[in-house]
């Protein structure tokens, strides 16, 4: 059997006498068309769109490129400008704290001076009554010690002192030891 | 389905009549297609003409798709298609050529979608034939390299092209003698045969790997019991291969691309 | 059939002897065609793995060019490879 078909085989590759490797000239003709076509068509109608948009979307990569250079750009000028500004009004608030800190300090002083005036005025009116106080009361006390002492002189002399001209001595006296106080 | 049982059916018939050995077909019936019009004329019509067709056709839909409303900013099929370009670009222009090569960018494009898809019906179920495991289609893009490149030199370096492939400077005057016989075959002859075998070789291995593996697991399961558990390891192989299989598409459409771009470049830029 | 009378039948028929001669030819022929571009593409992926290991910012370069000297050396086996078809079916 298998004697058989090898033999068939072989009879059938002698008649045929096809060699695989020899180009068959009809599929060179119909691959050769086909190729130039491809190639034809490949160089004027396939290939140009995409080539076109292809280069369109570079430029519009560029362009985009471009623009997102130019928005950060101008990103990073607003930042500056904020910065500026908000330095700006730092120091403008720094400056009205100051001006309210002085001011108030001002006006502290003002108070603190107008309250101590007063109290020293207060203070001079209440030593003005006091030393008047104590000078009426230091008058009274001499007149009073000079009687007094006259009368117990007089008392120990047995004798009327005469009080006037002891008046002045004893305020002598007074006069001196209140001076030495 | 009757379709494909009747494509195995020779294979099965032979493994259940107790013939037991493995029937590979010749290959003749792996490579050759019956024509469906035309035959015996140069305009003889078959699966392989087909399939060149169908990947100029598809790849001109594709383009046109995306190129008729191309937007902006790319989605779906768009991505796709200009990241392909963008692939072409700058795997095997940028790779082997340089800024300057950006006009050849339409022919190495069609070069890598036309070997891309043909070489893809190696995969794709029903049909299953690589357009590429016949000699024409990298024949003709091999020549087509050929003229490219040599007339790329001579444009842009006149005849000195000839002279800076044939006598390459820095050799000894006598030396001349045997370098540029070598050259001249190297250069205008074993390059584009080298390139068209390459790609030729790599998918009608490929196809006959993919065919060796299939007709291996269909004789296993039609075959004696005992020998039926084996497919169990032969279908998953089968599997693995047309994985790779696919792979070697992609790989080899890039490759015939790239080497083309390496031959141009050195045309356009002789003394690098 | 056995696989033995097979062989006796083919051993007396001169096209069969053939046939024989150019499949086990066929088989040499790209055994030792794919022996080379082996281990020239062992050492060029694995050079360019250490390339890369060593500079995996430079991948995509290395890469590129591995492809290219791979395509290079794979060029020999599948020329190997085409000898065999001719070989074992023309």
């Amino acid at each position: 059997m298998n004697a058989v078909l090898a033999v068939q085989a072989a009879e059938k590759a002698a008649e045929a006498a096809t060699n695989p490797v020899i180009p068959a000239v009809h599929e060179m003709f119909w691959g050769a068309i086909s190729f130039f076509a491809l190639w034809i068509l490949m160089r004027y109608v396939c290939l140009p769109p995409l080539m076109r948009v292809r280069a369109q979307r570079d430029l519009q990569v560029q362009a985009d490129r471009e623009a997102a250079a130019a928005a950060e750009e101008q990103a990073e000028q607003v930042r500056r400008d904020y910065d500026a500004t908000l330095g700006e009004a730092r120091t403008e608030a720094v400056r009205i704290i100051e001006e309210a800190r002085a001011a108030a300090e001002h006006e502290r002083g003002q108070v603190v001076q107008a309250a101590e005036s007063e109290v020293a005025v207060e203070r001079q009116a209440a030593m003005a009554e006091l030393e008047t106080a104590r000078a009426a009361a230091l008058e009274q006390i001499k007149g009073d010690v000079a009687d007094l002492a006259v009368s117990a002189a007089s008392k120990v002399v047995q004798s009327d002192l005469d009080l006037a001209a002891n008046r002045a001595t004893v305020d002598d006296y007074v006069n001196r030891s209140g001076g030495q106080r | 389905m009757t379709g494909l049982l009747s494509a195995i059916e020779p294979v099965t018939r032979a493994a259940s009549e107790g013939g037991g050995g493995l029937q590979f077909p010749p290959i003749e019936n792996l490579v050759l297609w019956p024509a469906w019009f035309a035959e015996g004329t140069i305009f003889e019509f078959n699966k392989i003409t087909f399939i060149s067709v169908f990947a100029t056709v598809v790849t001109v839909i594709l383009f046109f798709i995306v190129g008729r409303k191309a937007k902006l900013v790319p989605t779906g099929l768009q991505n796709l298609m200009e990241t392909s370009v963008d692939f072409v670009e700058k795997q095997v222009i940028g790779a082997a050529i340089g800024p300057d090569g950006m006009r050849y960018l339409p022919m190495l494009l069609s070069m890598f979608f036309f070997i891309f898809i043909t070489n893809l019906f190696e995969v794709i179920p029903t049909s299953h034939m690589p357009g590429n495991a016949r000699m024409a289609n990298p024949l003709v893009l091999a020549l087509l390299a050929l003229v490219m490149y040599v007339g790329v030199g001579v444009k842009h370096n006149g005849l000195g092209y000839f002279k800076a492939a044939l006598f390459p400077p820095g050799v000894p005057a006598a030396l001349y003698i045997l370098v540029t016989p070598i050259e001249l075959l190297s250069t205008f002859i074993i390059r584009p045969f080298s390139l068209a075998v390459r790609l030729f070789a790599n998918m009608l291995a490929g196809h006959i790997l993919l065919v060796t593996f299939s007709v291996l697991t269909i004789t296993l399961v039609a075959g004696p019991l005992l020998l039926k558990p084996v497919a169990l390891v032969s279908f998953p192989m089968l599997v693995a291969f047309t994985g790779f299989e696919f792979m070697v598409s992609f790989l080899q459409a890039f490759i015939f691309a790239l080497l083309t771009a390496v031959y141009i470049g050195g045309a356009l830029h002789p003394h690098h | 059939m056995s696989a033995l009378t097979y062989l006796a039948e083919a051993a007396v028929d001169p096209k069969a002897q053939q046939n024989i001669a150019a499949a086990s030819g066929a088989g040499i022929a790209y055994g030792l065609a794919a022996i080379g571009p082996a281990l020239g593409i062992g050492y060029l992926v694995g050079q360019a793995v250490q390339a890369i290991a060593r500079q995996p910012e430079s991948a995509g370069q290395v890469q590129t060019t591995m492809f290219l000297g791979i395509a290079f050396t794979e060029a020999l086996a599948l020329i190997g490879f085409v000898v065999f078809i001719l070989l074992k079916f023309v």
